[in-house]
């Protein structure tokens, strides 16, 4: 089907109702970007999921940055998302103007680098993301251990997918699960959670990929019975990379992990194993717990798992806002909270 | 002439004028051109038009220009906005001390260079010399005067319904050429500034159609900015399809390596101009017989809808708001 | 947490691979692929290549269609 085709399949679907939750933040924002939830069907309920790693990152990590750049001097480099991300009572944006040290960068590997040609520095990384992410932060290490560096060090935060699947299968219909994250772990977590009756769809990420993905999700769910489909096998193979996962595996552990909004789900955190914990800064620079999360009538977590619209929020476009924000999700452009209120109203 | 600028260079004295003779008159120099307190200059008829910016880039040169022809073009270009016939700029300069003359002296060539070809005069100049660090190597200020021709009358406020919106060329080069000369994210392309002087193909665009209503060049926030700020001032809705807005593919790599959005990246040499829809194609015909307006493109309509938005019509044909701008722009990877 | 972008890989040396989106050429790890070679189009990440790519997104969208809608 043309993209016009697909379209008018969304917009006049009148089968059962649907709710799709997508996982990703990357979609979550395309989906906005491209004005897709503007032509769904009433029938069709997108939830914007828990997959925008900023978003779960708790504040705590924040601070535990602000921490090491304004306390230890070291030179933090980060992807831009988390540079405005609210801590509890700052952001880097502001430590920056403080005079911390805080440099964005394109790449962890990059960060690294920057270590390499800057001795006189310690250099810490911000470790954020999911499986697509974690190999390029495993790699920034190995590189930093090849190269005799003993000025890089990671802040870890990482999670993984699964346990979420887990923890929010109640909340959706079918999940639309996120394509860059496949093409790591591959499709076997998806099989087996047809198989325990729940049912996804793997999408790319172009505007007629969505389309493609939302189609099928909608047209297996109005056929009835738990549903897998691969819509994304140009980049997305079931073996995916057992390069990523291999080195991934040599460095890493699976840890308990917090995600804001949702809590604690066990296993669904990394970290780097202990011989080399010289590269993790949280024990490298003996970082002190600080675990104070603050108390607002923010709904985060309830946006998170679908629960409420983030225009359900009383914060919402008032105390919190894309210059403002008080929750995370309205931080990174891939938060739910931001999404709407960038691209939210009504057309 | 010694090597680098040094504060005596600011002093006003010998060294001053040793500047002024030596490099800025070689350069700049013209019959208006003065060395005394003030220039004096024939009075032109009809309304004037007066606008002055102040340039800070680092660096201070990129693919495509340097601080110097955008001190001009940014000038010329606001002048031409008014649908004014730039006439004379002034400027002045904040120079950090230690910056090489040789440098100073390609700024002030390109200047003249730039200059001539907006048809422009520069008539009175200043310079100043700050303590090394107090300035990032040159600050530049320059002020124009134009001419605006009788009928002309151009303004945010005048955008209708109906209007057809024309950008003048592809988007986001300047502010993508300047990203990667500060050689950050390690990324190389073939993208030069789009910076240029502009006043020629808009007075060809004013001949066409002597009704333009918006005439508004899209400096550091992009066009994208531009049609945030005309639809909040004329109180109409704007409507563009991301289709038609043309973007070189280099920018559209670079960009896309590092999840920034085009339209928010600074151009210097690109107009938004908004005119009755029956003479749209007129001006984009014209527009493309010209030098640096050969891309122009009808991207768009206003609308009496979503007054103050800008609403994107995208490529599965879906509608969003253009995200507002304003915050600092930051390559998005997660 | 996904941005990617596709690119064609212009050479590869020591697991470091330069690839070209739309003219826009950088050095990328390319450890997570066997076999990686000039020609190539991959999906590109945080700086690392992270997926071979072996169609387009319209002639994919047309088969999956074809499968599943008709």
């Amino acid at each position: 089907m043309s993209s016009s085709e697909l379209r008018d399949y969304l917009q006049n679907y009148d089968g059962p109702e649907i709710r799709i939750m997508e996982v990703c933040g990357t979609h979550t924002h395309e989906i906005f970007r491209q004005g897709i939830r503007n032509f769904l069907s009433p029938k069709i309920n997108l939830i914007s999921g828990p997959g925008c790693p900023v978003c779960v990152t708790p504040a705590s990590y924040i601070d535990e940055a602000i921490y090491l750049a304004l306390e230890k001097n070291v030179t933090i480099t980060s992807f831009g998302d988390l540079i405005r991300v609210p801590g509890t009572s700052s952001s880097l944006q502001k430590a920056r103007a403080e005079g911390a040290k805080v440099k964005v960068v394109y790449s962890p590997i990059d960060g690294e680098k920057y270590a390499k040609e800057h001795p006189d520095e310690q250099v810490v990384f911000l470790s954020v993301g999911f499986e697509t992410t974690t190999p390029s932060d495993v790699i920034a290490v190995r590189n930093a251990i090849r190269d005799g560096i003993g000025n890089f060090s990671i802040l870890t935060a990482n999670k993984t997918m699964p346990g979420a699947y887990e923890a929010m299968a109640d909340s959706t219909d079918c999940y639309l699960y996120p394509g860059h994250v496949h093409a790591i772990i591959g499709t076997g977590i998806c099989k087996d959670l047809q198989k325990r009756g729940v049912s996804g769809v793997i999408a790319g990420f172009t505007g007629e990929e969505l389309l493609t993905a939302l189609a099928i999700a909608v047209r297996k769910h109005s056929e009835g019975g738990p549903f897998y489909v691969n819509a994304y096998p140009r980049v997305v193979t079931d073996e995916g990379s057992p390069a990523a996962v291999k080195l991934v595996d040599e460095f890493t552990r699976p840890c308990d992990a917090m995600w804001r909004g949702i809590g604690m789900i066990p296993g669904s955190g990394v970290e780097l194993k202990e011989e080399y914990s010289s590269y993790d800064a949280r024990k490298k620079f003996d970082i002190p717990v600080l675990e104070k999360e603050y108390k607002t009538a923010c709904r985060c977590g309830d946006v998170l798992q679908g629960k409420i619209r983030p225009t359900g929020c009383p914060l919402f476009g008032k105390a919190c806002n894309p210059d403002h924000p008080v929750g995370a999700c309205m931080v990174s452009d891939e938060g739910a909270c931001s999404a709407f209120y960038t691209y939210g109203g009504s057309l | 002439m010694s090597d680098c600028i040094t504060l005596a260079h600011g002093s006003g004295g010998r060294k001053t004028n040793e500047l002024i003779a030596g490099l800025f008159k070689k350069h700049l120099g013209n019959s208006y051109f003065t060395a005394d307190d003030a220039a004096v200059l024939p009075r032109p008829e009809g309304k004037i038009a007066m606008s002055t910016d102040g340039f800070i880039v680092s660096p201070w040169k990129y693919p495509g220009g340097n601080i110097g022809r955008l001190s001009v073009c940014g000038t010329v270009n606001d002048l031409a906005c008014m649908g004014a016939k730039p006439l004379y700029l002034t400027c002045s300069y904040v120079i950090e001390e230690g910056l090489p003359i040789s440098d100073l002296e390609e700024i002030a060539k390109a200047m003249g260079e730039t200059a001539r070809e907006a048809g422009v005069h520069i008539v009175a100049g200043d310079t100043k010399v700050a303590g090394k660090g107090q300035v990032d190597k040159i600050f530049i200020t320059t002020a124009g005067v134009g001419v605006i021709e009788d009928g002309i009358e151009t303004s945010g406020r005048l955008a209708r319904p109906g209007d057809s919106i024309i950008v003048t060329g592809d988007v986001g080069r300047h502010g993508t050429a300047i990203l990667l000369s500060r050689d950050e994210y390690g990324i190389e392309a073939d993208v030069t500034s789009d910076c240029a002087p502009l006043w020629h193909p808009v007075s060809k665009a004013l001949e066409v159609c002597p009704g333009m209503h918006v005439i508004r060049d899209a400096t550091r926030g992009g066009v994208g900015t531009v049609l945030y700020e005309i639809a909040a001032e004329a109180d109409v809705g704007i409507k563009v399809r991301r289709q038609d807005i043309p973007v070189a593919d280099e920018v559209r790599g670079v960009t896309g390596l590092l999840g920034l959005e085009p339209l928010y990246l600074a151009c210097e040499g690109r107009m938004v101009m908004m005119c009755p829809s029956d003479k749209a194609q007129a001006v984009v015909d014209v527009l493309s017989g010209c030098k640096y307006t050969e891309g122009a493109k009808i991207i768009g309509e206003v609308t009496e809808d979503n007054k103050g938005k800008v609403v994107m019509v995208t490529e599965v044909g879906g509608m969003t708001f253009l995200p507002q701008p304003g915050n600092e722009l930051l390559p998005r990877i997660c | 947490m996904c941005v990617g972008l596709s690119a064609k890989v212009i050479s590869v040396k020591d697991g470091v691979a330069m690839i070209d989106a739309s003219g826009a050429k950088r050095e990328i790890s390319a450890e997570l692929l066997d076999d990686l070679e000039p020609g190539d189009f991959v999906m590109v990440h945080a700086g690392c290549a992270i997926a071979k790519i072996t169609d387009t997104d319209s002639s994919e969208s047309e088969k999956l269609s074809k499968e599943h809608l008709s």
